[in-house]
């Protein structure tokens, strides 16, 4: 008896600890997707300007996130302050990453890696989807970069795709939430991190 | 032949651009200089509109934004951006009050060296002292529309961030009417600013946040 009390309490903290909150709630379905597509910056024709605000620790940044599709798998991202002077210039590449301008202060590697795999997320095209899961009202496609997983939640009735959940295996790492979409374009976005306080959040420039 | 052309092109192209921008004579910046301080001295406040392009050379179209500019002598300047978003800075005693949308923040410049130089030049500026400051090297030119100073800094912790920034004059009042910062990788920031009102009463109380 104490040894079946033993192997249940161990078993629910294993499983409890293992299981991703992300898939919560979600049925594992059968999937034909084989690719899943985020089109919220895959226009080259389109200059895509936001304004943003950065919380970090409680302190608070703003500046204009400039993304631009230069090429078949180029994408350009620059953040700069108000007043237009340059906080940082990447260029993505397919899986190559440059760093063309950065300012000093934030010329560090772990600043300079989150900013790298937080655009990176953003700006990706396609995955190859893994796992499908669904709910009532959502389709969910599981896809793998790295060491890590991302999620793809599309609504079911629109198709259009509304957040990406990063995780490793266990624990959600960073969301991206799309809001207010019209015509493949997210006007409103947030970025948040889960396991460091940072926060950004975008909100496109109208005509 | 083709490097004759091309040859020709590029003398062409410089000829236009010394036909627009002279380098001005000794006498002629000394009186420009003068005309500038005399116009600074008597300016106690400015109220302008500003438009701001930003330009990058891979998009198809600056990024505009446009909003109001503040100042009152010797050293409170307020930059408020209305359009598309709001957001304002107050440069006040080493500090700069930042109102983001709504979100207020204070950041003490007293420990950035960089924003310093910015603001002592704002405030140089305003004073009519911006030609003295020992940190830039500035040169003088001349068109019909305009006369413009341009700026190049000599610390190369700025010139790491600024290859130069321009500043543009009417020639009728010595007021500037745009600010050009270009960046080491030519990339730039313009500045227009229209319907200037000079030394109308600003309380005070315009400069908190």
């Amino acid at each position: 008896m104490i040894r079946f009390l033993i192997i249940s309490a161990l078993s629910i903290v294993f499983l409890t600890s293992c299981a991703l909150k992300t898939t919560e709630g979600l049925r594992q379905v059968d999937f034909i997707k084989v690719e899943v597509e985020n089109p919220y910056f895959s226009n080259p024709e389109i200059d895509y300007v936001y304004k943003a605000k950065i919380e970090v620790y409680n302190k608070n940044f703003g500046g204009i996130l400039i993304i631009k599709k230069t090429g078949i798998k180029t994408h350009r991202v620059v953040f700069t302050t108000e007043f237009g002077s340059k906080l940082f210039d990447f260029k993505f590449e397919g899986d190559d990453f440059t760093k063309n301008f950065v300012v000093e202060d934030l010329d560090r590697k772990f600043i300079i890696n989150i900013l790298r795999d937080d655009f990176k997320l953003l700006i990706n095209e396609k995955a190859n989807v893994l796992m499908a899961y669904e709910s009532d009202n959502q389709s969910v496609f599981k896809t793998k970069s790295d060491k890590r997983y991302n999620f793809y939640f599309l609504d079911k009735e629109t198709e259009k795709l509304s957040k990406i959940v990063n995780t490793s295996k266990t624990k959600e790492k960073v969301e991206i939430a799309y809001t207010a979409i019209e015509e493949n374009i997210a006007d409103i976005i947030s970025i948040k991190h889960n396991n460091i306080k940072l926060r950004i959040d975008l909100e496109k420039f109208k005509k | 032949m083709r490097n004759y052309f091309l040859l020709l092109f590029l003398v062409f192209i410089g000829s236009s651009i010394q036909a627009q921008d002279a380098v001005m004579h000794a006498s002629e910046t000394a009186t420009f200089k003068e005309k500038v301080i005399t116009s600074a001295k008597a300016t106690q406040t400015i109220k302008s509109d500003f438009v701001q392009y930003k330009h990058l050379d891979f998009l198809s179209e600056d990024v505009k934004t446009s909003g109001k500019m503040v100042v009152k002598a010797p050293n409170l300047v307020k930059w408020e951006y209305t359009n598309p978003y709001q957001y304002s800075v107050i440069f006040k005693e080493d500090k700069l009050l930042i109102n983001d949308g709504g979100t207020k923040s204070k950041v003490d410049i007293g420990n950035s060296e960089l924003f310093k130089k910015l603001n002592q030049l704002i405030v140089n500026s305003v004073k009519g002292n911006m030609f003295n400051d020992a940190d830039f090297t500035v040169s003088f030119y001349k068109s019909s529309k305009y006369n413009k100073a341009v700026f190049v800094p000599k610390d190369p912790k700025i010139a790491k961030y600024i290859a130069s920034f321009e500043l543009l004059f009417n020639k009728d009042d010595a007021q500037v009417y745009e600010v050009k910062m270009v960046e080491p990788s030519q990339d730039f920031t313009r500045i227009i600013f229209t319907n200037r009102i000079l030394n109308s009463t600003i309380n005070d109380s315009v400069f908190n946040n």
